[in-house]
Parts: structure tokens; sequence; C-alpha cells
């Protein structure tokens, strides 16, 4: 235990790149996945089956898979990104499909009767989305959009697969020197732990302030 | 989608030019990236035949359906224990005993908080020093049952919290205890309404069992990388493993889709009860649908 | 409404053919060939016929070494040796993946060893794989599923309070391996403050964090990815054993080895540490095989296919501490 707690610091770096490795992936899935939920939506049938093809495929492939490949196979056409862009990336990419389920869901629950009041006051097809339809939706998408968030933060471990220095990493790194495991994993999980349920507590808030008062 | 219905009219002739035209610009972009992604590819030698051919040959793979079969077997045992347990949780957690609820509800938000490739580090380098040394097989599938058991219990609760009240009070009005209600009547029909997610939480336990490789479970992923060793071809094997597990994946969400839809066009246990008794309700009709 | 459902069915199906069909397109490639052509790039080894014919010709002990109730009359009844190892390790262990046998130095090894024993000479017969990983060597040796552990297995004192070390068998040392064209990195102290790939579970990882403590380490999990790292130019430098390292740069010639090894690697047979008399006896047939010969063969071989030279002098059994 000694040992874990002398590098408690290495730790905490590894947390600290686990946060940043989650909260870029998040922001990422979510910008990207509001696109792919509006692709979905317009009347224009390419980019409805290029939204519809994106998420299935990035849906059904194992983050793993998908982060090898970007790390390895993706050079050969002449991109190259860093260990830790490649593994924020390839986060964003996997995390957007669920985001943009998220979204059509939570659009989903709101009352048909809303869209069609906003078109009959006369509003086009952008402006009922941004000033009726989508906030409303906000509150139906706060529960699955946190479940994205753990998820992605989770995920974000996967990374130490790939020789990012994250938590997971470290704590690896830690126990080869020195074979100091199961508190070394503690520690870790308790990490983790306070990152998820910091994650569903922030969501808990967000609901809450988005409640309807009645 | 419903919304998505109403929000626009129906496009006019100039509507309709535009969105032809916004239409073919898209199809234009998106093949030229395509040509250029794959012209690229090429240009760096990755689409020489000589570098494809290994795959045509038997023995490369028949080592990556030995791998395919270790990742089914894992999937398959995995899920064997998750869902039964995962009941179980769920129907703990909404138990009356305050104890049996408060276990059950930490043992879901503990292992909903904890990465999977963490918990397999752990039972595969942290647990055996302390004595407990599994065969390689279950260093993997227990971590991901235990993950999995804690989503599931979510998955089923949500399911039988969708449930109509009445339900509950039906099997009580005919005398059926707490536990005999839960399992004659509840739970069945909330499986039957929960059952695309379920499947999609299969298409997760696929997905989870590509840590195999980290325990050296024969899995695809561990093939592909011993596969590499041999061939040193990384980015071939790694595409055709990457299709391959697509490929499965969206069977099996196929599978859920057409699990949803056929729940939607049965009727429901939630459907209200006609109040005139004399109405004959014909059961096989699909439920009339106000909105949708 | 079903026909609502009915065109998104149309979407979801067209858009899954359409990346069925771009991936079909790029995995058919341009053109095909007709001739059986060999995989672009494995290891060089040796035919199959000319490596089971090193085997057969190994020594075989005399009945009188194999004494009752020992370790080695258990495998002589069971009629082969169960070994732990590897069966994707470069010129030591890899799985010939036509023909199912293993071939490589170590498997070499503990195929002449089985062959001590029980004096068959059907190479294919002779040991059963139990794939072991370094956290798990010590485990299968001590519960008894495998016999003996060939894994490029370090001795180290620490070890030896674990298991029982026959030999060492081989010296080995970690080396560098760097892109064609870099010339600043030539020995380790030139890996401070560069990026360095190795294997996550490999004693290179220990080794570096002594010899080089300023380096940026990256841990991958397999050699292909620390190749293709150095490649890519994520990583400046691949630390790990030397004979592997040359045969990667023996296929690829993007990348070369340099320097010489700077740590010592003794190499040794695990063996449990509860059967005194398994180490006295692989010991003998280690001096046996020195002498005659054959460890020589062997070495030809598997790793001379790749490193030039003449095989080096086997290293003195008991040399390395925990031996």
């Amino acid at each position: 235990m000694n040992i874990v707690l002398s590098h408690f610091g290495d730790l905490l770096g590894g947390f600290w790149v686990t946060i940043e490795l989650t909260l870029l992936g998040f922001a990422g899935s979510v910008v990207l996945g509001t696109i792919l939920a509006v692709c979905r939506v317009v009347p224009i049938t390419p980019l409805r089956v290029i939204g519809a093809s994106y998420v299935e495929f990035f849906r059904n492939i194992p983050l793993l898979t998908l982060m090898f490949l970007f790390i390895f196979g993706l050079p050969d056409i002449g991109i190259t990104y860093s260990l830790f862009a490649s593994a924020a990336i390839c986060l964003a990419l996997s995390g957007a499909a669920f985001t943009c389920e998220a979204i059509r869901s939570g659009i989903n629950t709101v009352p048909v009767g809303q869209a069609e009041a906003a078109r009959a006051i006369g509003l086009t097809f952008t402006q009922s989305l941004r000033c009726v339809i989508l906030p409303q939706a906000f509150r139906s998408m706060v529960q699955p959009l946190v479940n994205v968030f753990i998820g992605v933060a989770l995920s974000s471990s996967l990374a130490a697969a790939v020789a990012v220095n994250d938590l997971t990493n470290r704590t690896q790194q830690l126990n080869l020197e020195y074979a100091e495991a199961v508190a070394a994993f503690l520690v870790a999980g308790a990490l983790y732990l306070v990152l998820s349920l910091g994650g569903a507590g922030a969501g808990a808030w967000f609901e809450r302030r988005l409640a309807i008062q009645r | 989608m419903s919304v998505n219905r109403v929000l626009f009219d129906p496009p006019g002739p100039r509507g309709r030019r535009r969105i032809r035209i916004i239409a073919t610009i898209v199809v234009v972009m998106a093949m030229g990236l395509v040509a250029l992604a794959l012209q690229r590819f090429a240009a760096s030698g990755q689409l020489a035949p000589g570098r494809w051919q290994p795959f045509t040959h038997w023995p490369y793979l028949r080592f990556l359906w030995e791998g395919l079969r270790g990742t089914l077997g894992a999937t398959a045992v995995a899920a064997l224990f998750s869902f039964p347990l995962g009941a179980g949780v769920a129907v703990l957690r909404l138990s009356r005993n305050p104890t049996l609820r408060r276990l059950a509800a930490g043992y879901v938000e503990l292992f909903r908080s904890l990465p999977l490739l963490l918990l397999i580090f752990a039972f595969l380098l942290a647990l055996p020093p302390l004595g407990l040394n599994l065969p390689i097989f279950w260093k993997l599938v227990v971590p991901i049952v235990m993950v999995n058991v804690a989503v599931l219990a979510e998955v089923f609760r949500a399911g039988i919290r969708a449930l109509d009240r009445g339900q509950f009070e039906a099997a009580a009005a005919i005398g059926l205890t707490h536990w005999q209600s839960m399992r004659i009547v509840v739970l069945p029909q909330a499986i039957r309404m929960m059952a695309p997610a379920l499947v999609a939480q299969l298409v997760s336990l696929l997905k989870d069992s590509t840590l195999g490789y980290v325990v050296s479970y024969p899995e695809l992923m561990k093939q592909a990388n011993s596969l590499t060793v041999y061939t040193h071809l990384l980015v071939q094997t790694f595409l055709i493993v990457a299709c391959i597990y697509v490929a499965i994946n969206l069977l099996l969400s196929q599978l859920a889709h057409w699990l949803e839809r056929r729940s939607q066009r049965r009727p429901r246990a939630a459907r209200p009860v006609p109040a005139r008794a004399d109405v004959q309700v014909d059961a096989q009709a699909p439920t009339p649908q106000l909105v949708h | 409404m079903s026909q609502h459902i009915a065109r998104y069915g149309l979407l979801r199906r067209t858009s899954i053919l359409a990346v069925a069909s771009a991936v079909s397109v790029a995995l058919v490639g341009c053109g095909s060939s007709s001739a059986a052509v060999a995989p672009a790039a494995t290891a060089p080894t040796v035919s199959s016929s000319e490596y089971n014919a090193i085997i057969a010709a190994a020594p075989v002990a005399d009945t009188s070494a194999i004494t009752r109730g020992s370790w080695m009359e258990s495998v002589k009844t069971r009629g082969h040796l169960q070994v732990g190892g590897s069966d994707a390790a470069q010129l030591f262990s890899l799985k010939d993946l036509e023909t199912g046998e293993l071939k490589g130095f170590d498997a070499g090894l503990s195929q002449m060893l089985a062959r001590y024993i029980t004096g068959k000479t059907d190479v294919l017969s002779l040991t059963k794989l139990t794939t072991v990983t370094v956290d798990t060597r010590e485990t299968l040796l001590q519960n008894g599923t495998v016999d003996a552990v060939f894994a490029t297995y370090t001795i180290t004192p620490a070890r030896a309070k674990k298991v029982a070390f026959a030999g060492a068998y081989y010296e080995s040392g970690d080396a560098i391996l760097v892109k064609k064209n870099n010339t600043s990195i030539k020995e380790v102290a030139d890996l401070k403050g560069k990026n360095v790939a190795t294997e996550s579970n490999s004693t290179a990882a220990l080794s570096l964090k002594k010899y080089a403590p300023q380096a940026r380490l990256q841990l991958f999990q397999t050699d292909a990815e620390c190749v293709a790292a150095v490649q890519q130019g994520r990583a400046d430098a691949y630390v790990l054993d030397q004979g592997i390292l040359i045969s990667d740069a023996s296929n690829n010639p993007a990348v070369k080895v340099v320097g010489q090894p700077f740590t010592k690697e003794p190499y040794g047979i695990g063996l449990p540490l509860n059967k005194p008399e398994a180490k006295a006896f692989v010991n003998t047939w280690l001096k046996k095989i020195y002498a005659d010969g054959s460890w020589n063969k062997l070495w030809k071989a598997t790793i001379g296919t790749v490193v030039s030279g003449d095989a080096p002098a086997p290293p003195t059994i008991g040399s390395a501490d925990g031996s």
C-alpha cells in the first residue's frame, strides 16, 4: 500500500489523462452526434443513408478494433495522429453513434402537437428544431446522454491497450514494477468510481434544473 | 419519426430541385472521399494482392475461425450467466426487504462505474497472488458477467417499471405472493418488452469479448494478433477482423430491430382495457395507434 | 406506418449493402494473381523436413537415467511433454499454420527434451503446448498443468524462489530497433527523453526503467504493433530481445537494429521446484546437446536464419544467478 501511496501522484496524473480523454471524447461525440441526428432527420436521402450507415457501423464495431485500425491502419492513408489524439477521436467517433440515437429518441419524446404548433405559427424547419423541439427534447435526453458519458469514461480505459498513459496504463506499469497489484487496482477502481458517479451526479443535477415545475 | 413528418411541408417544385441538387453534391463528395482514401491506401501498397492473398489460404482462415469460435463461445457463456443473474438482481432491487434492496442497488452502482479492462487486469494480475487463479476462460468471462449483470439489471428494472401497475394489482388480487407474481406475471412480460434492448446488450457483450487477448484467451482479436506475428500484415488482418465483427453484430442488431417491430404489431399488456365489457376486442388486430 | 417502416428497412438494407460493397472493393484489391504467391512477409525459417531432421537426430536418454517415481518417468509414461510456452513468438516458438507444428529455438529445445525422455521421432506428437503469459507461468508449473516452461524465460533470483531453472540455455540481451534513416540513436544512453516502445509484459520494460529511466515508455501488446509504431514515427525506438528485433528488421526494410545488447538475459527452462530430480536431469541433457552439436544445429536453423555468423558458445550451466 505504501508503494501505491508514494506513487499516488503518478496515478493522479493518469487520472487526469483519463479525464481529458473522457471530456474530449464526450464533447466530440455530442457535436458529431448532433450533426448525425440532423442528417438522419433532413429530407435529403443520401444524408439519411450516410447517417444511418454511420450509426450502424460504429455501434457494431468493437472500440478496440476501431482503435487498432485508426492507429495502425490510417497512417497508410497518410493520416497520423498522436496516440492520445487517436484514442480521443475513436472515443468521439464511437460515442457519436450512441449520442445520435440518444438525441433521436429524445426528439421522439416531444409530443407531435409541439411540432404542429411550430409549423402553424410559421417557423421553418431549422427554426422549429432550434426554438421548439430541441429545448424540450433536452429534458428527456439527459439520462441517455449521461449513460453515453459514463460509457465514454469507462471505454477510455481501452486506450491503455494502445499505450496511452491513462489511469489503467499507469496501474499496469505500477504492477509491472512493484507487483503491488491489489492496492493499485483498488485505488484505480476508486478513481474511476469517482469519475462515473460524478458524471451521474452532474446528470441528475441537470435533470433537476430542466425539470418542469408542476 | 412522427415529429419528422410534421416538421416540414412536402417540398414544392423549387424545394424538390434544391433537395436534388444537395443530394447530388453530397453523393459526389462522399464518393470522392472514398475514392481518395482508396487511392491513398493503394499508393502505400496496402492493396497489393500479395498482401491479401494469405487470407484466401485455408490455414489462415481456420486460424481466424478458431478465434471466432472462441469469441462466440465466451459471448454465449457470458450471456448464459448474465441474463438470469441480471434479472435476479433487478428483482432484488425491487424487493420489499430494504437490506436486499440496498445490496442490489450498491452492486449495480458499483459495477456500472468500473471499466471492464480494469476488472480483467485485476483478475489477471491482482487476484492470483491472493490465491484466486481462475482458468483463462473464466478470467475473461467472470469480469464480463459481473459488469453486464449490473447493466442488465437496469434494463430489466426499466422493463418492470414500464409495465402497467394493473398487472401487479391483478396478480396480488388473485393471491400470488410478491415473488410468485414477479416470476409468473411480471418478468415474462418485462422480458418480452425489453427484448430489443436485451439483444442490443448481447451486441455489447460480444464487443466486450474483444478484451480476451489481454488474458491470452484465443478469441478473434487474440488470433488476429498472433496472425500478425506470423504474417506481419497488421492492416489487412485488422480490416478483415473488423468486418467480421461488424457483420455479426449487424445480424444481432437486425434481430433486435425485428423483435422491436414484432412487438409493436402484437397486442401489448399495457393497453388499456375498453370500458364497455360487451365489446369484443380482437386480440390479433394491431392496436390503433394515435401517434407514431 | 407500415410503409414508413418498410422504407426505413430499405434504407437500412441499402446502407448495409453500401458498407459491405465498399469493404469488398477494398478487399478484392486490384487484380488477382493466379500463381500461389507466398505471403508477403513471413519470417524466414528452414523447411519443415530439415527442422524435423534436426529434432529426430537429437540424443535419447538411457532407460537407467529415468528413475522410478520421478518427474521424467511421468513424462515418459504419458508419452509427451506438457510444455508451457507460446505459439506466436517469432524465432522461438511459432506455430506453422499449414502443418500445425511448433517451430523455433524454444520449441525445438522442448521437442528435443521430449525426445530425450520418450525416444519418439514424430515431432508433432512430442509436445503439447499450453499458452502461458508472464503472469501465469509460475502457477501453471506449480499446479502441474505443465511439466516445463520454455518461454524466453529470464532467470532471476526472485523467480528462482518459485520455480527451479535448468540452464541457462541461451544468453540474450535487449537491443534497440529504430527507423532506417535514424542516426541519432546508437545506444541505450541516446534513449534519454525519447519515445520508446516495448511490449507490455516483457522484461525489456523493466530494464528500460533501469538503464534509461528518462525515456518515455509506450507499452504495446504485441511485437507487430511496436514495429508499426516505430515505422509510423509514433515511437523513436523499440526495445526488446535482440533476436526478435533482428527478425523484425530482416522482414522490414524500413527499420534497423543498432548497437549491441545492453542487458544480459539468460534464458532458463522453468521446472517445478518440488521435483529436484527434474533440474539435475535437464541440466545433464543440456550438457549432452551442447557437446554433440544439436544445440548448434538448432540455433542455426532458427535464430541463425536472421543473425549472421556462427552459433555463439552455449552459456555455462548454472552460471546465471538463480539457476
